[in-house]
């Protein structure tokens, strides 16, 4: 049963400006609880650039931990803006509309957080200058241009261009209704961002355009993104467990799995802070836990083969490496509960109807895929470097400090923080699309019932 | 809301509801003369096939592995195209893709291909080595374990695929019954009990046939074709195999489509929307096709190891380089270049174009996988020191592979004599679920999505 609601467009205004409008106490202390979390993060980084990576658990043959993983995972994140703006809306799905600017500006986020991550790794983040760019800076070394050091923070610097742009064209309406809405230095600033929008045909016809035409060309770079972090790993030969063709679709399928249940998370909580459940409704939930379960057995479906591959070439040191991931301990936790978490909890209750139009049992099992696939990146980054080396006597192990554990942690408070007040300045369910979806509402009778349906254009 | 300005009788394809029925069953009852002539080439051609077979048998036996590749590129070509075709009617009745409904029984059809499929296996299964010494999925299992499994993955997917075209098509060989005054099959009587049946009967069989798809791809790819050749242990071969089945699957239904609208009087069925619908597909497919092939060989290329090199010399860029490239620009490059305009894909040429040139691309992919992979004598080798001359098809090789696709081709028409090619049942749906109505001056299509 879809559970539409007929809104007119002043209703729509008012309801989808309120997160812009209105100033309850909550917003503001939980602002200030996250900025606080940031603040600790901000000094425990400062501590470690003053100490060097000796505070961290880094060690001989572990050399990446948390931040890596952290870093993955976040590049991960980054792809369901993508996965849910562009390719549905080149599939025409009617139930993206109120998805589609959490998930983009979920996307622009999580890749300044991610970028901060190998910053941060580096110890010396200026010496990132060094592996970045393909110039001499004063050494009489250049850096070797086929580095995945110089190739990463290209596709990672495109897709954060071609995000914020593909946010802002989205927006440009929207901001247009704030400016009608605001005066003072406010309306000032709507005025320069909305480009001189009065909303006329033409105006919108090249808005559209635009969309499509981003929609289009970010689709590459989406795929480009997380292959390129995928092949940071694979094109290694010297780690057991890397070195796996399948690497770069599991890389995407996984971050697309994490991205759509992080949305669907950031969904729920903006439904219950803004009051939006005419927007936000039931049905949008159900439709993304469907995406859901093909998107996760995709996924499963190329875990299997990265395993079974593992296995199949029949060498020690690879099948060693398999044996500690799955039976020693702490390995084994890891392994069972990224499993777990990621697929055989999750999956299975969204086969249910009940579970995809709960709220509780959606935040749950979405919460938990992303438990899941922050352990995934841990499981494949920190064991096979564990044993990098032939020689016995150059194993080693990770306990990570905690001042990785904090600068961990308050990377998705600084997401959380950022989108929050996103929405503070900009609305945060795209109010032309929204109106949009209800012109094009429809019903068709068969029989005694009233099926809904939607207006295409032939 | 609007319902007010939807016409009151669902007329859609210019047809009432029992004119449509009446036109299809009439259709279906006189396929006239041109059906039985184009049959009667292919089962010669069938027959020739069957020559090739005997002399492959007694000129070489079953133990001369190397004079059954292009045996094998037939079997796996045909699996790969035939048997993914039932997935794409599968795929977009779960998306209710409301376009999907005149292509839906094309594309379940295949499924009758599938059991040919199968007795194309059957020999095969003598000609495979056991996995004693060879690296292979099955591990410390009984070294006949493909043989088994493979076989049983096999037939189960046919079973599936033919129990989804009995279920789909149960109403309408009901209604061809009683025109023709024969009694219903499963004594369907269209309660709401039997829809509420085959509904859920097509979902679950849908779900089931799609993941035995996957599963049966990865087996016969990695067990006749991968654990043939040493040193080839690439984990996105599998999925890349499935891809191109989906891609070729969905070449031959338009390619399929195509034909029976020059042909045959269904024309007004098969429409722009459907080959417009599918060719975003096989769009989408193909750059899909890139990108599974870059990700697999670029790891290949910075590996570097012998193991690695020698893979790549014999199946990409020495021995077999020319099926490669002619895979390669058929399958991806000219796909693209054709399909990426949007005045092409809202054709019925440019589509069926691009799904032929594909289709004859899938050939030269399978073959540079199988082929070589059959002309390998010692397989239980970890790394390809010596990698093994061209394998040029003989006589016997052509008259094989001709007589397969010939074959293939027979059991589907020789299918539509039992099973109208058009889903009736579909089509009323969609009368009923479909409005095409003007909002000023254009005309729009009100899609009704019931739960």
């Amino acid at each position: 049963m879809q559970e539409r609601v007929k809104l007119t467009d002043a209703q729509i205004n008012r309801d989808l400006l309120r997160s812009m409008t209105e100033n309850p106490l909550w917003y503001w202390l939980l602002v200030g609880a996250l900025g606080a979390c940031v603040l600790v993060a901000f000094a425990a980084v400062a501590y470690m650039f003053n100490q060097g990576l000796g505070v961290t658990g880094l060690n001989r043959p572990v050399m990446w931990g948390f931040f890596i993983t952290n870093f993955v995972f976040w590049i991960g994140i980054s792809h369901a803006g993508v996965m849910l703006s562009a390719i549905l809306r080149l599939v025409q799905a009617e139930w993206r509309r109120p998805a589609t600017r959490a998930a983009e500006v979920l996307t622009v986020f999580s890749l300044m957080t991610a970028m901060t991550m190998p910053l941060i790794h580096a110890g010396r983040p200026w010496r990132v200058m060094y592996w970045v760019f393909p110039f001499d800076w004063a050494r009489g070394v250049y850096p070797n241009v086929r580095s995945a050091l110089v190739w990463d923070p290209s596709a990672v610097f495109t897709y954060l261009t071609s995000s914020i742009l593909f946010v802002f064209i989205a927006l440009i309406p929207d901001i247009a209704v704030a400016r009608d809405r605001t005066t003072g230095w406010k309306h000032v600033m709507y005025s320069v961002l909305a480009l001189g929008w009065r909303g006329s045909v033409r105006q919108w016809k090249l808005q559209l355009i635009a969309g499509i035409l981003l929609s289009a060309v970010i689709l590459p770079i989406f795929v480009s993104v997380h292959s390129i972090v995928s092949w940071d790993f694979a094109a290694a030969v010297s780690v057991e467990g890397w070195h796996s063709t399948v690497f770069a679709p599991y890389f995407v399928i996984g971050a697309v799995h994490s991205g759509v249940s992080a949305v669907v998370t950031v969904m729920i909580i903006l439904r219950s802070m803004f009051k939006w459940q005419d927007y936000i409704r039931l049905e949008h939930l159900d439709a993304l836990a469907k995406l859901l379960i093909v998107v996760a057995t995709t996924w499963f479906f190329f875990f299997v083969l990265e395993f079974l591959f593992g296995l199949y070439s029949l060498e020690g040191p690879e099948i060693r490496l398999r044996e500690m991931q799955v039976f020693e301990m702490p390995w084994a936790a890891f392994f069972i509960a990224f499993l777990v978490c990621s697929y055989f909890i999750p999956v299975p209750m969204w086969l249910f109807r009940s579970v995809r139009r709960s709220i509780p049992w959606m935040i749950f099992t979405t919460v938990l895929v992303n438990v899941g696939m922050w352990l995934e990146r841990f499981i494949i980054i920190v064991p096979g470097l564990a044993r990098k080396q032939g020689l016995t006597f150059t194993w080693g192990g990770y306990t990570p400090s905690a001042v990785e554990i904090i600068i961990v942690f308050a990377t998705f408070c600084m997401v959380s923080m950022l989108v929050l007040l996103f929405a503070k300045v900009f609305p945060l369910i795209p109010i032309g699309d929204a109106k949009e979806g209800v012109v094009l509402e429809d019903e068709i009778k068969v029989g005694k019932v009233r099926v809904p349906a939607i207006m295409r254009e032939e | 809301m609007h319902e007010l300005h939807h016409p009151p009788t669902p007329v859609y394809w210019g047809m009432t509801a029992q004119e449509l029925t009446q036109d299809v069953v009439q259709r279906h009852a006189s396929p006239g003369g041109a059906f039985w002539a184009i049959a009667g080439v292919l089962a010669a051609l069938f027959a020739l096939g069957v020559v090739g077979f005997v002399l492959l048998v007694t000129q070489y036996g079953f133990e001369d592995r190397n004079a059954w590749g292009y045996y094998a590129t037939a079997f796996a070509y045909i699996f790969v195209t035939a048997q993914s075709a039932v997935l794409v009617s599968v795929a977009l009745r779960m998306a209710k893709a409301h376009w999907r409904r005149p292509l839906a029984r094309i594309s379940e059809l295949f499924a009758a291909v599938g059991l040919f499929n199968f007795l194309l296996m059957i020999p095969l299964l003598w000609v495979l080595p056991p996995t004693t010494g060879r690296r292979s999925i099955w591990f410390d299992w009984p070294a006949f374990s493909p043989h088994i499994w493979d076989t049983v993955g096999m037939a189960t997917l046919v079973l599936t695929g033919l129990f989804i075209l009995r279920l789909a098509s149960l109403p309408d060989v009901a209604a061809v019954q009683d025109h023709a005054g024969g009694s219903r099959p499963m004594n369907w009587r269209g309660t709401l009990q039997q829809w509420r049946v085959q509904r859920t009967g097509l979902a679950v069989l849908g779900g089931f046939y799609f993941m035995q798809l996957i599963v049966v791809h990865m087996l016969i790819s990695i067990d006749f074709s991968m654990s043939l050749v040493p040193g080839w242990k690439d984990s996105i071969f599998p999925a890349f195999h499935a891809l191109n089945g989906l891609q070729s699957g969905v070449a031959l239904i338009l390619v399929t489509m195509f034909i029976l609208r020059q042909t045959t009087g269904l024309r007004k069925y098969l429409e722009v929307d459907q080959f417009w619908g599918l060719s975003k597909l096989l769009l989408a497919i193909s750059l899909l096709w890139f990108y599974f092939w870059w990700s697999g060989f670029f790891v290949y290329w910075y590996g570097r190891t012998p193991a690695e090199q020698g893979v790549l010399k014999l199946i990409m860029f020495e021995v077999y380089w020319i099926p490669f490239f002619l895979a390669f620009v058929m399958c991806f490059a000219l796909p693209f270049l054709i399909l990426m305009w949007n005045i092409v894909r809202k054709t019925t040429w440019g589509p069926a174009l691009a799904g032929a040139i594909v289709l004859v691309g899938t050939f030269f992919n399978v073959m540079r996988y199988y082929v070589p992979a059959f002309s390998i004598e010692d397989h239980t080798l970890h790394v390809l020191h010596d990698v093994p001359p061209v394998n040029l098809p003989n006589v016997a090789d052509v008259l094989v592979v001709v007589g397969a696709l010939a074959g293939a081709a027979l059991a589907y028409m020789l299918t539509t004599r039992f099973v109208p090619i058009m889903s009736m049942w579909e089509l009323r749906e969609g009368q009923i679920l479909q409005r095409v109505r003007k909002l000023m001056k254009i005309d729009i299509k009100v899609l009704a999505k019931p739960e």
